[in-house]
């Protein structure tokens, strides 16, 4: 089949949903199927939201160069406005500032009456776009769930391998426990760092990644006098990225309400022990409290505790993680093109 | 200088691949090397049914690209239809063409355009919206003078040719001025091989011809060599690599390239670069943007005897050839990505400097 994956991608940031994306298509042409990309820039700001989506409305991907394109796979908001006569949604996330973050700090919407009438006008949009589309699935349960709760429609989500799958591996539970985020709010990298002050055993933290915060956060680890036990490594890819991860005694992930994360699967595909917090939202689908890692209190305190009991404890770091490695091996990407294509 | 965050403005032709495409990534490669922060931004484009065209163009009027990424975009580089309808205070046009068919093919068998009164209307339509969004970029740059050409008599606009080196021309050197000319080409009718050919039943020196290249029409080459019996002046190579080509045009007397209305001469670049005369053909096309006749090659016309009597000076006098050569060279070596790429962030850097001043 000839496919397009439809993206909304910001210029210069590299993320989660853009290594999806890049996944998918890989995975597509591995199967034989003729598989592109096709991106329009994206951009966050609440006065542009409805004129990105006219932009996509005013593409017509049923052919290219006076040939059929079989199917449209729309990712984000607001790439299901395309036009093709059949399209299938694979969820990655709506505006979520519009949507469940909403009312948190996390969105710039507040309860004024244009940005609530914005935010009725975007679900409104969001819905009839879906009612066109052959099919709904997404990338996590938490994904599936909120769809279901603001547009009314009933989605299933369909789980699929970190794009570091194949690199990553098993190595010895080691001095440091590791956490991979872009550096912004949302991901609370602040609530790990204030952890670390708070741990009796002499552990590490390695943070890979950036973002807006990076300052902020080395100030705070000053601050907190645990500068000379946490590392930022920056943004990192690929093998350095795996090394890391088969290095750590665990990863630390603790998000506020996270889609589906890579991390997760990531650190149980390196046989490594995930320590996450009750409001985390995706991880939740995957770990389990004492069984393949800690689900704590979204409280520095708690996350401190689950951390010294690792460092305590290497054979039982080594036992959950093994844990993990076996859910998270069920996940593969045949599963996923199956049921994408229908 | 300060580095520039910069967007070139793609249009795709989804599972279509091409020059574009690679001209768009190696401008990106040079101007990242030059330390400025550049990424290519590709929208879909499709052109069926012609309706399309303006809801395909109106989506790229629809994007505010003047931040990105937690920054501002200093400027953005615009290229092929309808990239240029994007809003950006700093827009500058390199332009690789129009929508053709409703330009120069329109009535030729490569356009859809008909000349019906909807499609008339249409035509008519782009090309008055073309002059405007044309007309909001900053500076006006082109990839050929052919492209400036259409573009002052259709939409009005003055332009600059900004030429960018060819692919091989960090690899190319020069040599011995050798006993044999050269011709790189794709075998196909346009390029005229057959022409070039018969030139060498001309020519009274000992100059060889070496020819290559692949095309459609290798096997009827062969044959035709062969009934006219030049097997012993002129070889097809066929395709070589690109280190055999390096050598040939390296080991050569001069490049014979007498194609009809070629686009660009790529190939009249790289000969230069290895310091060699052109022989080319007064209706050639892109080749006479950089060869004038007697100063670094020889255009001619398109006959065998004209073609013959230049084959057989340059053929007598190797002197000639490398005086003419080392002024095709002196062409040849201003057109650089550096170049290019200073022209195209003037404006930018511009803008920096006056905002330094302040």
């Amino acid at each position: 089949m000839r496919i397009v994956v439809a993206e909304a991608r910001v210029p210069f940031i590299r993320d989660g949903a853009e290594l999806h994306v890049q996944s998918l298509v890989t995975q597509l042409r591995l199967r034989g199927h003729d598989a592109e990309t096709v991106t329009l820039p994206f951009n966050g700001r609440k006065d542009e939201l409805l004129e990105q989506a006219c932009a996509w409305r005013m593409l017509n991907l049923s052919t290219s160069n006076a040939r059929p394109i079989d199917l449209l796979i729309a990712t984000r908001f607001p790439t299901w406005c395309a036009r093709h006569p059949r399209k299938v949604v694979w969820l990655i996330h709506q505006h979520r500032a519009a949507y469940e973050l909403f009312g948190t700090p996390y969105s710039d919407f507040t309860d004024s009456e244009p940005d609530t009438q914005l935010r009725q006008r975007i679900a409104a949009l969001d819905s009839g776009m879906f009612a066109e589309c052959e099919r709904i699935v997404t990338n996590s349960r938490n994904t599936a769930k909120r769809v279901e709760h603001f547009n009314g429609v009933s989605a299933r989500p369909l789980y699929h391998p970190p794009p570091l799958a194949s690199r990553l591996r098993e190595g010895p539970y080691g001095d440091y426990v590791l956490v991979v985020a872009r550096l912004e709010p949302l991901k609370r990298i602040d609530l790990v760092i204030r952890g670390m002050a708070q741990i009796s055993s002499p552990v590490r933290l390695v943070i890979v990644g950036d973002g807006s915060q990076r300052t902020e956060l080395e100030r705070e680890a000053a601050v907190l006098k645990v500068g000379h036990r946490v590392t930022f490594a920056g943004s990192l890819w690929g093998e350095l990225v795996a090394d890391l991860y088969a290095g750590a005694l665990g990863v630390v992930y603790a998000p506020f309400d996270e889609d589906y994360g890579y991390v997760t699967l990531e650190a149980f595909l390196a046989a490594k022990p995930v320590i996450t917090t009750t409001d985390a939202g995706g991880p939740l689908e995957f770990v389990r409290d004492g069984t393949n890692g800690f689900v704590c209190e979204p409280e520095s305190a708690s996350l401190a505790a689950a951390i010294d009991r690792l460092a305590a404890d290497r054979a039982l770091a080594e036992r959950l993680g093994r844990a993990g490695r076996h859910l998270a091996q069920t996940i593969t990407w045949d599963g996923v093109i199956e049921q994408l294509l229908g | 200088m300060t580095p520039l965050r910069i967007l070139i403005l793609e249009a795709q032709v989804p599972f279509v691949h091409g020059g574009a495409e690679i001209l768009v990534r190696e401008l990106a490669s040079a101007l990242e090397s030059r330390g400025h922060h550049a990424q290519v931004l590709s929208v879909p484009f499709t052109d069926s049914p012609k309706d399309e065209i303006v809801a395909g163009a109106e989506a790229w009027r629809l994007l505010d690209v003047s931040c990105a990424g937690g920054g501002p975009i200093d400027l953005v580089i615009a290229t092929k239809f309808p990239t240029y309808f994007t809003r950006h205070p700093r827009k500058v046009l390199w332009l690789v063409h129009q929508h053709r068919a409703a330009y120069e093919l329109a009535g030729t068998r490569f356009s859809d355009f008909s000349h019906t009164p909807r499609d008339v209307a249409l035509r008519r339509r782009l090309i008055v919206t073309d002059s405007r969004m044309l007309r909001e970029c900053v500076r006006h740059f082109t990839i050929a003078r052919t492209v400036s050409d259409r573009m002052l008599k259709y939409n009005g606009i003055a332009s600059e040719a900004l030429y960018n080196p060819p692919k091989l021309a960090g690899r190319l050197h020069d040599g011995p001025y050798g006993d044999y000319v050269l011709t790189v080409t794709r075998l196909e009718h346009v390029k005229r091989v057959d022409l070039a050919i018969d030139t060498f039943q001309k020519t009274t020196s000992t100059m060889r011809l070496l020819i290559a290249g692949d095309g459609s029409i290798r096997h009827d080459l062969a044959e035709y060599i062969e009934r006219r019996g030049l097997s012993d002046r002129v070889t097809l190579l066929g395709r070589v690599d690109d280190d055999r080509l390096v050598e040939l045009y390296a080991g050569c007397r001069a490049l014979l390239f007498a194609p009809y209305e070629e686009d660009y001469g790529y190939v009249t670049l790289e000969a230069f670069l290895s310091r060699k005369p052109v022989i080319t053909a007064r209706d050639s096309g892109g080749t006479l943007e950089f060869v004038v006749d007697g100063v670094n090659g020889y255009v001619c016309e398109p006959t065998t005897d004209a073609l013959a009597a230049a084959v057989n000076r340059l053929g007598a006098d190797a002197a000639l050839a490398a005086s003419l050569g080392e002024r095709g060279q002196a062409v040849a070596a201003n057109i650089t990505w550096d170049h290019v790429v200073d022209r195209l962030t003037e404006v930018g850097s511009r803008t920096e400097t006056v905002r330094a001043a302040k």
